[in-house]
C-alpha cells in the first residue's frame, strides 16, 4: 500500500512538474523590462536572403545586445497568425515584429505594441505616407522600414506612351486586342489583393471607404461608385480577362512576364522578374504610375513597419534596433541588396541606386500621393467586407449600386464590432 | 460430520484463498492498469478537454478590442443564429450540407463500383487495389493544390476539354471543382471500407443464388447489397462526419469565395482573421452541435452500429 502511494506520489509530482513547466512557458515574458539585452526579430520569409547579412552588421556593433533572426512563413496571413498567437499569450517571444502596414492599428489597439518616439522613427526624412501607416491615435507604433506601392507595368514596344487616364487605358486596349493578348491584369481574386486594387480604383476617383480616423463609413458616394464602375466596365468589355478573377500577385505577374498581358498593376518586385533573362518582355516594358479618371491615379500603400512587442524583455534594445534598421546605411542595403523600396525620401534620387533600380523615381511619385488602406483596428473584417462585395460586382452578380450599398452596411457592422 | 466439516473446512479455505488470491491479483492488475492509463487520460484532458471547454467558455464572452472581454451570455450564439451574422452563418450551413450531400452520393456510388471491381478475382488485382488508393494517400492540402493548378484558367482541364471556363471565378464552376476534387480524393476511402464488407460475404451464398437462377442484378440487389449494408453505412457515416467539417479544399481552391464558405472556413475566418474568439467559439460549438445532431439522426434512422460493424465484420450491423 505504501509503495503504491509512493508511486502515486511520484506520478503526481511528475505531472505537477510538467504543469509548472507548461505554465512557465506560457508566462515566460510576463514581467516586461525596459532594459537592454539580446532580442529576437521575426520577419516574413526572407526571399532576398540578405537579412542575415544586415543583422550581422548590428550584431558586430552590439555584441551584448545580439539580435536573433526568426523567419516566419512567406504568407502574410500566416505571419499575422504567428504574431497574434504570441501576443495573445503575452509571451514576448518576438521582441521586434515585421508588421504589414495594415496590422499596425489592430495590434496597437489591442495594446500589443510599444509606442515609439516619433522624433526617432518618424522624422522629416521619412516618407509621410509611411509614417502615417505606423500612426494610431496620434502615436507611432512602428518604425517604417520598407514601403511599397503599385506601379503600372506596360509594354513599351506596343504602347509608346503609357496611359495616364482610364479613357486612355481603354483606348489602348484596342492594341492589345490586335495582338491577341489581355489588356489589363491586376489582383482580382477574393483576397487582400482585391482590397488593394479596389481601393486604388475608388480612391483614384476621389472616393474612400472610411473616414480618416476609421470611425465613419464613407463609401456610399458617387465617387466610390465611379471607381468601382471603372473596374466593372473593364471586366464587362473583356479588357480585364475573366481569368483575372482568380489572379493573385503571382498569377498576374506571370501573365505579364510571359507576354500574355499588355498592362499589369503590381508591386515593384515584378520589375526584377520582368527584366530577368527568360522573361518574354525583357527590355520591352516600362513602368508608370497607375492611371486615374483624369490624370495619374492613387496607389494603395503597402510596406512593413517594425513594431516593438509590449511584452518584450529588452525594449530599449528593441527600440534602438528598429531605429537602426531605418538608418541610411541599413536602408541602402534594403534598396541595393534586397531590391525593396526604402522609406527614406532621399534614397529615391540617389544616382547610385536609381542605376540599379530605374523604377525608383516613378515609385516615389506614386508614393507621394499613395493612400493607406482603411486604418482601423477591425481592418480584417473591413477588408473581408470589401473583398466580398467588390468581387460580387466584378462578377456581375450584383449592380455597382447594390454592391456599394451592401458594402456600406457591411463596413458599418465591421467597424462597430469594437 | 466432523470429518465432513473438517473436509469442507479443509476445502473451502483453500478454494477461497485461491479465489481471493486470484481476485486480489485481478484487483491489483486492474488498479495497476488504471494507473498506467492515468497519464494518457491526463494528456487527453489537457489537449482535448481543455481547448473544447475553453472555447465553450470563451464563446460566452464578448470580442472587445481594447478592453477585457465581458460576459455576454448567449449573445454570440444569437448573433449567429438570428442576429447580424445570421446571413453568413446560414449561408455556410447551406454550403456545407450541399457539399456533404453531393459528395457523399457521388463517392458512395463510385466507391461501391470500385469495391465491386476490386472484389473480383483477376490478374493484377493487387496492383489495382494499390493504385486506387493513391488519391486517398495524398494529403488533402496537396491534392487541393494539384487541383488548383488543374482548374487554372490556362490549366490542364481547360486545355484537355477545349473549354474556357474560369473554374474558380464563379459560383457553380467553383462548387463543381470542389466536388470533383473531393470525390477524386475520397471515393477510394469508401471503396476500401466497402471492400472489407464485401470480402466477408461467403461465396456459397452467391453460388446458391446462381443455382436458383438469380441474375447478376438480382444477386447484387438481394444478396450483395443487404450483406454489405452495415459496412456501407459505416463508411457513409465516416464520410458524413468528415464532409461536414470540410475545410482544406475550398480554403485552397477558392479561399471561400464564390459561395463556397463552409462552416469550418467561417470558424477560422472569425477566430483567426477577424480575431473574434468569442464569436468563433460560438460558431465552432454550433458546428459541433450540427454535426452531432446530423450523425445522431443518421445512426438512429438507419441503425448503424459503428463499433460492432467494425469488430464483428458487419454481422451485427442490422439493429
Amino acid at each position: 500500500m505504501r509503495r503504491r502511494l509512493t508511486r502515486l506520489g511520484m506520478g503526481l509530482a511528475a505531472v505537477a512538474a510538467a504543469a509548472t513547466t507548461l505554465t512557465a512557458c506560457g508566462t515566460g515574458g510576463g514581467t516586461t523590462g525596459n532594459g537592454t539585452g539580446p532580442i529576437t526579430f521575426a520577419s516574413g520569409k526572407d526571399l532576398t536572403g540578405a537579412m542575415p547579412q544586415l543583422l550581422a552588421e548590428w550584431n558586430k556593433l552590439h555584441p551584448d545586445q545580439k539580435v536573433t533572426f526568426i523567419e516566419l512563413s512567406a504568407s502574410p496571413d500566416d505571419q499575422r497568425n504567428s504574431f497574434v498567437q504570441d501576443l495573445q499569450a503575452r509571451s514576448g517571444k518576438y521582441d521586434v515584429m515585421w508588421d504589414d502596414v495594415v496590422w499596425t492599428s489592430e495590434f496597437a489597439a489591442h495594446g500589443w505594441l510599444e509606442p515609439l518616439d516619433k522624433a526617432q522613427v518618424g522624422g522629416p526624412g521619412v516618407l509621410p505616407a509611411a509614417v502615417d501607416t505606423a500612426t494610431y491615435q496620434g502615436k507611432m507604433y512602428g518604425a517604417p522600414f520598407m514601403t511599397n506601392s503599385a506601379l503600372l507595368y506596360y509594354r513599351s514596344d506596343l504602347v509608346p506612351k503609357p496611359p495616364t487616364t482610364w479613357a486612355e487605358l481603354q483606348s489602348d486596349c484596342a492594341i492589345a486586342k490586335a495582338h491577341d493578348m489581355a489588356c489589363y491584369v491586376g489582383q482580382f481574386a477574393q483576397y487582400e489583393g482585391l482590397t488593394v486594387n479596389a481601393a486604388e480604383a475608388i480612391t483614384s476617383a476621389g472616393g474612400s471607404f472610411l473616414s480618416p480616423d476609421g470611425s465613419k463609413v464613407t463609401v456610399d458616394s458617387p465617387q466610390a461608385r465611379a471607381g468601382l464602375q471603372h473596374l466593372v466596365d473593364m471586366f464587362r468589355s473583356g479588357n480585364i480577362p475573366a481569368a483575372a478573377l482568380t489572379y493573385q500577385e503571382q498569377e498576374s505577374a506571370n501573365a505579364f512576364v510571359s507576354g500574355k498581358a499588355m498592362f499589369l498593376a503590381n508591386w515593384p518586385y515584378v520589375y526584377t522578374a520582368a527584366s530577368a533573362a527568360g522573361s518574354a518582355v525583357q527590355g520591352k516594358f516600362g513602368v508608370a504610375q497607375l492611371p486615374g479618371p483624369s490624370g495619374p491615379g492613387v496607389a494603395s500603400l503597402g510596406g512593413i513597419d517594425l513594431g516593438v512587442s509590449a511584452f518584450s524583455q529588452h525594449k530599449q534594445t528593441a527600440k534602438d534596433f528598429v531605429a537602426w534598421m531605418q538608418s541610411e546605411s541599413s536602408q541602402r542595403v534594403l534598396v541595393k541588396v534586397m531590391n525593396q523600396a526604402s522609406v527614406l525620401t532621399k534614397l529615391y534620387t540617389d544616382p547610385d541606386l536609381t542605376k540599379a533600380s530605374p523604377y525608383l523615381p516613378t515609385l516615389q511619385k506614386a508614393e507621394l500621393t499613395a493612400v493607406p488602406r482603411p486604418k482601423t483596428p477591425n481592418y480584417n473584417a473591413v477588408s473581408l467586407a470589401i473583398q466580398k462585395n467588390v468581387y460580387a460586382a466584378l462578377q456581375g452578380k450584383v449592380s455597382v449600386d447594390a454592391a456599394v450599398k451592401q458594402l456600406a452596411a457591411d463596413l458599418q457592422q465591421a467597424i462597430s464590432a469594437a | 460430520m466432523s470429518v465432513r466439516t473438517g473436509d469442507s473446512r479443509a476445502l473451502v479455505p483453500r478454494a477461497s484463498t485461491r479465489r481471493e488470491r486470484a481476485s486480489g491479483r485481478k484487483d491489483h492488475d486492474g488498479r495497476f492498469a488504471f494507473w498506467l492509463v492515468v497519464p494518457a487520460i491526463l494528456v487527453l484532458t489537457v489537449v482535448i478537454g481543455y481547448p473544447v471547454i475553453a472555447a465553450l467558455v470563451r464563446s460566452l464572452f464578448s470580442d472587445s478590442i481594447a478592453s477585457a472581454p465581458r460576459f455576454v451570455g448567449l449573445d454570440n450564439y444569437f448573433s449567429a443564429l438570428w442576429g447580424v451574422n445570421s446571413g453568413k452563418f446560414w449561408d455556410s450551413v447551406g454550403v456545407t450540407y450541399f457539399f456533404a450531400a453531393v459528395t457523399i452520393v457521388l463517392e458512395t456510388a463510385i466507391g461501391l463500383g470500385m469495391a465491386l471491381v476490386m472484389n473480383q478475382a483477376f490478374r493484377g488485382r493487387g496492383l489495382l487495389r494499390g493504385v486506387v488508393l493513391v488519391p486517398w494517400a495524398v494529403p488533402t492540402a496537396v491534392a487541393a493544390v494539384l487541383w488548383k493548378w488543374s482548374f487554372d484558367p490556362v490549366g490542364i482541364i481547360n486545355a484537355l476539354t477545349g473549354s474556357h471556363v474560369v473554374w474558380t471565378g464563379s459560383d457553380w464552376p467553383s462548387k463543381a471543382a470542389i466536388v470533383i476534387a473531393d470525390t477524386w480524393k475520397t471515393s477510394p476511402f469508401i471503396a476500401l471500407l466497402i471492400l472489407a464488407g464485401l470480402q466477408i460475404i461467403p461465396g456459397e451464398v452467391h453460388e446458391a443464388a446462381k443455382i436458383d437462377g438469380a441474375g447478376a442484378f438480382q444477386r447484387f440487389r438481394l444478396i450483395t447489397l443487404p450483406l454489405v449494408r452495415p459496412a456501407l453505412l459505416v463508411a457513409i457515416l465516416f464520410r458524413l462526419l468528415d464532409a461536414l467539417r470540410m475545410y482544406d479544399l475550398p480554403a485552397i481552391l477558392t479561399h471561400g469565395a464564390n459561395d463556397t464558405t463552409t462552416l469550418s472556413i467561417l470558424v477560422v475566418q472569425a477566430t483567426l482573421s477577424e480575431l473574434k474568439p468569442g464569436f468563433g467559439g460560438a460558431l465552432s460549438t454550433l458546428t459541433f452541435l450540427l454535426i452531432f445532431v446530423t450523425a445522431y439522426a443518421f445512426v438512429r434512422l438507419l441503425g448503424v452500429n459503428a463499433v460492432e460493424a467494425q469488430i464483428g465484420g458487419g454481422r451485427g450491423g442490422n439493429r
